[in-house]
């Protein structure tokens, strides 16, 4: 059980990310980063980081933080508050219906991730695989 | 959360006397060449409000790219609308979704009209959409299709605010639209209906909507092929599309329309032939987690057609109808078919009705339905 957010879960999501092949095939032609941005809520009071950078299909490097100075500045943001996570990792939020009624915010040029909705969809499948304890 | 979003609409004989209703004076009129040939644009000048002036643009493709769609953008800025009406198919439909957008806001781009963007449209014209065939639904969605150059895949722009304010459906607009246009159209909207109501997004509006779509196709379509010009007959059927163009815009497509847009784009075939192919063999891989729901739409179909279960149903249908459920009945050639079919299963890998469709599939999933469908 990897506890979320925190740096077990980020290494457990990495790990499990590098070996979904479904990931792989879908993402061979991706080249950039992103950053997973979880907002404090009520039910979590802190911010927390988790920088990916992916190419080819793969995940090259990744940090964990819960401090915004430690991890790079990347190409694409994925926000939201630490409730909507914990619902999208349960699979009990539909990650574009998320961004669509504004539980989650992605920013970034959108011409090029939408050439890549099925590598999308499999690093959210990832993280459901995780397993994983919530703080609360 | 979720929404329900759809025009106001305008239906049934007569209702292009709506646009005379209206209050606007500049008009843009965006179409393709045949549909101006065939005197359908001329009805649509005759019902405008007096003293309007128009413009028309009658020389979109099929299937246009940007480039084809934006050729006037510059035209249509001086002449300075407050109206643009698409009227044709869906190629006409989108590319005055997407012109009206670029005229509203002249600061953005395109690829700036996304769902997570608030554009702030209608603030100089308002937008309606005119189907001349009865299957794209694009006159009730909230997206556009636009193809890429050069590339075989296709981009879908969307935002709540490309809606069109009316959409009007005039059985008159589709009294003469060729057998095989009838054809592939009405394939296409069954598609929409039966994908949209297993899909993942799918919602009691949209299941509502699926649900008449089909019974007004499925008891009309037949009549319609005999009786080409029957104007209640056609009506049902225009009516039917549209419903199953609102559904599925407001619930999403599925594995038939990934299949079928990758197999388009490769062969050059009809947008609902290509549906219409995979169909059956979809609703057969999605039949574990989509049974009751199946079981549901197949008790819609009229007694003379129904099957004991749906796929069983739409072949037959289909066979009745003239739509080809395999490869080999549609004279491809091999030699094309297997140097690309690793294209094939990568561009309907990466198309968007994968997501939303509600089995997951894989690779090898994708494969084996090429196979089946090519009769392996
Ligand atoms: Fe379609």
């Amino acid at each position: 059980m990897a506890s979320f957010p925190g740096p077990e879960w980020a290494d457990e999501y990495v790990k499990a990310l590098n070996g979904n092949s479904e990931y792989k095939d879908a993402g061979k032609t991706w080249e950039g980063d992103i950053t997973f941005v979880v907002q404090p809520d009520d039910r979590y009071s802190k911010k927390w980081y988790l920088y990916l950078d992916l190419f080819h299909g793969e995940c090259r490097s990744y940090k964990a933080s819960d401090n915004e100075n430690d991890i790079k500045k990347s190409e694409f943001r994925y926000t939201g508050p630490y409730s909507n996570w914990v619902k999208l990792i349960n699979k009990e939020i539909d990650p574009i219906q998320g961004l669509m009624t504004g539980k989650f915010k992605l920013e970034g040029p959108m011409m090029k991730i939408m050439r890549y909705t099925k590598a999308a969809k499999e690093m959210v499948n990832t993280a459901s695989l995780v397993k994983t304890e919530f703080e609360a | 959360m979720w929404f329900f979003r759809s025009p106001q609409i305008v239906f049934g004989e007569d209702s292009l006397s709506f646009l005379n209703t209206l209050d606007a004076g500049r008009i843009v009129i965006v179409t393709d060449k045949n549909i101006l040939g065939s005197g359908l644009i001329d009805r649509v000048k005759k019902n405008l409000p007096e003293n309007a002036e128009t413009f028309v643009i009658s020389d979109i493709l099929p299937e246009p790219d940007y480039d084809n769609m934006l050729l006037h953008l510059d035209d249509v800025k001086k002449f300075n609308p407050d109206l643009f009406i698409g009227a044709g198919g869906g190629s006409s439909m989108d590319t005055a979704k997407i012109l009206f957008a670029l005229y509203e806001r002249q600061d953005i781009k395109v690829y700036d009209i996304t769902p997570l963007v608030k554009l702030n449209l209608r603030k100089k014209s308002h937008l309606i959409a005119i189907p001349t065939t009865s299957g794209t639904g694009s006159e009730c969605s909230w997206a556009a299709v636009v193809s890429e150059k050069n590339e075989y895949r296709k981009n879908e722009l969307a935002s709540p605010e490309i809606l069109p304010d009316y959409a009007i459906l005039d059985p008159e607009m589709v009294l003469s639209l060729p057998r095989e246009q009838t054809i592939n159209t009405s394939v296409d909207a069954m598609t929409h209906a039966i994908e949209s109501y297993v899909a993942k997004w799918a919602n009691p509006y949209s299941d509502a909507l699926a649900e008449k779509a089909l019974e007004l196709i499925s008891n009309n379509i037949l009549n319609v092929l005999s009786n080409p010009e029957n104007v209640d007959s056609r009506n049902n059927v225009h009516i039917g599309a549209s419903m199953a163009g609102m559904s599925f815009s407001n619930s999403q497509i599925g594995l038939a329309h990934a299949l079928g847009h990758s197999f388009g784009a490769v062969f050059k075939i009809a947008h609902g032939k290509t549906v219409g192919l995979f169909l059956p063999e979809v609703i057969r891989y999605n039949y574990k987690s989509s049974k009751n729901k199946y079981d549901k739409l197949n008790s819609i179909f009229p007694d003379n057609i129904r099957k004991p279960s749906l796929d069983m149903t739409v072949e037959n249908l289909f066979k009745k109808i003239g739509q080809p459920v395999k490869m080999n009945a549609m004279s491809i050639n091999e030699d094309y078919y297997s140097q690309n079919f690793d294209l094939l299963v990568e561009l309907a890998e990466n198309s968007t009705g994968i997501i939303t469709n509600p089995e997951d599939i894989d690779r090898e999933g994708i494969e084996t339905i090429f196979k089946k469908v090519h009769g392996d």
